[in-house]
């Protein structure tokens, strides 16, 4: 295996619990960068629960307990001298619903670089923000209204105004949690053709409950179900020949 | 194989396979009545064959018509994916050996304005080793049995011996009786046809293999058809 092809991130064995209940039973998968890796499943198979550990957004969860080991670059995200701002940085996340700060389109971008400092002069952060809305495609849509608040934007344009705010800390990784279940079909092409083009760059999973979103996007495929990776392979491979029933049953809609 | 939660789409595609049984089996029926008219030179039974060609070319089309509403309708994936590709690819390849048997029966009416010149008995073995292959292959996926569909697959070689054999007998009699060499023709024709029966239930074969196994056949198949590439040497003795 050649250094790029490298694992970005690698989860071995993780479990998680809420107090009693065993949500994400014995997990292991690795994040390549120039892959996207689509984890798909019923509701409550454990796909969102699990995305969130890579970036320790269950910590905020009381009764939540991970177990096993999760790496970036082959160290591990748990240990205690981890710094987790920095992480998140490092691990950005998108989320479902688009979420900009009531702030400017441009301070949204601008947030994460001023508190990480990554800037030192206005003309770099200038740089940096606008970088990050031209990687988002959405900087012809907005460079003469920098200053409008992000709330003004339609639906999409939010959720790449997300994605802007995301990239511009420099992160390794980029987690997305149903990033265009909000948006119409047009909003979501948009979005998808950036996951293609961001993927050279990252190393990006992302959850979903379109069938067709994650055959369209996703290099590989991780199908969760009742807390288990019940099958992970190649999102060609899996969607036109599982090799496990439950798989099956699912995408092509037979659950009962 | 449990429904879907749809009951609509599982509908879809049992209809959609049944399309493509009965193609198989007027295929199969067109194939037989052809080779009665041409044991028979019989011109009105050649006629119907010809005519009862169209009942196979609509089907054809409803079934690509089905195909092409359940790919924008239903985005089959997996299982319900190969089913839908190979029944495409099916129902086409079923259609061509219903022309295949369509050019027997014309065939026939031609070697009917000539003088008679006996059928070569090989033609009518085969036919029903061409039959033997589309009815077999037809069992398999109606009844999604892999293992016979690779059977089917390995098959074909006998069908092409018996080409060759006949491909070398006509060739023969042409020799032998230079006045007759018209209506042998068509029969060489016809045996070239039979021939090409068997390769289309070859290729149907891979599809119904593929659909219930997820895997494409490689073309590694034994090729036992010679008469393309040998020239007739006349036996010395």
């Amino acid at each position: 295996m050649t250094q790029t092809n490298a694992p970005k991130m690698a989860a071995k064995d993780v479990h998680v619990f809420y107090g009693d209940n065993h949500a994400v039973k014995g997990i292991s998968l690795e994040l390549r960068r120039n892959e996207v890796m689509a984890l798909i499943g019923p509701s409550g198979c454990g796909k969102s629960t699990f995305l969130r550990c890579l970036n320790r957004m269950n910590d905020t969860v009381a009764s939540c307990r991970v177990e096993g080991n999760i790496t970036l670059d082959n160290e591990d995200i748990y240990a205690p001298k981890i710094d987790v701002v920095q992480l998140r940085a490092r691990v950005g996340m998108v989320f479902q619903k688009p979420n900009p700060f009531p702030k400017s389109i441009y301070d949204n971008v601008a947030y994460g670089p001023r508190i990480h400092g990554l800037a030192t002069s206005r003309t770099d952060l200038d740089e940096i923000v606008a970088t990050a809305l031209e990687k988002a495609g959405l900087w012809n849509e907005v460079k003469d209204r920098l200053e409008s608040p992000g709330t003004a934007l339609s639906g999409g344009q939010q959720q790449r105004l997300c994605i802007a705010r995301a990239i511009a800390v420099n992160p390794e990784v980029i987690l997305m949690d149903e990033p265009c279940s909000a948006l119409d079909p047009i909003a979501t092409a948009k979005v998808e053709a950036l996951i293609d083009e961001l993927k050279e760059g990252y190393a990006i999973a992302i959850v979903t409950h379109s069938m067709q979103q994650a055959a369209r996007v996703s290099q590989k495929t991780a199908f969760f179900h009742m807390g288990d990776l019940v099958e992970l392979g190649d999102t060609t491979q899996i969607f036109t020949a599982p090799k496990k029933e439950r798989t099956r049953d699912y995408i092509t809609g037979r659950f009962g | 194989m449990t429904d879907h939660i749809l009951r609509a789409y599982d509908d879809e595609l049992k209809e959609l396979r049944s399309i493509v049984s009965r193609m198989g089996g007027m295929a199969e029926d067109q194939l037989m009545a052809a080779m009665e008219g041409l044991r028979e030179t019989n011109v009105a039974k050649a006629t119907k064959v010809r005519n009862a060609d169209k009942a196979l070319d609509q089907l054809e089309l409803q079934a690509e018509r089905a195909a092409i509403t359940m790919f924008a309708r239903r985005a089959p994936v997996a299982d319900d994916l190969r089913v839908v590709v190979a029944a495409l690819k099916m129902t086409g390849l079923i259609e061509r050996m219903g022309d295949y048997a369509k050019n027997i029966a014309k065939r026939t009416c031609a070697i009917a304005e000539g003088d008679p010149v006996p059928m070569p008995a090989t033609l009518d073995r085969m036919a029903s080793e061409a039959r033997g292959m589309i009815r077999e292959v037809m069992d398999a996926y109606v009844h999604q049995d892999a293992d016979a569909a690779m059977d089917v697959w390995e098959r074909d070689e006998n069908l092409d011996n018996m080409h060759n054999a006949a491909y070398r007998q006509i060739l023969a009699r042409m020799m032998e009786t230079p006045d007759h060499i018209n209506t042998l023709t068509h029969y060489l024709m016809i045996a070239k046809n039979l021939e090409r029966i068997g390769d289309q239930a070859t290729n149907v074969a891979e599809q119904v293999y593929y659909t219930i196994t997820g895997t494409l056949l490689e073309d590694a198949r034994p090729k036992g058809d010679q008469t393309s590439t040998s020239l007739l040497v006349n036996d010395e003795d």
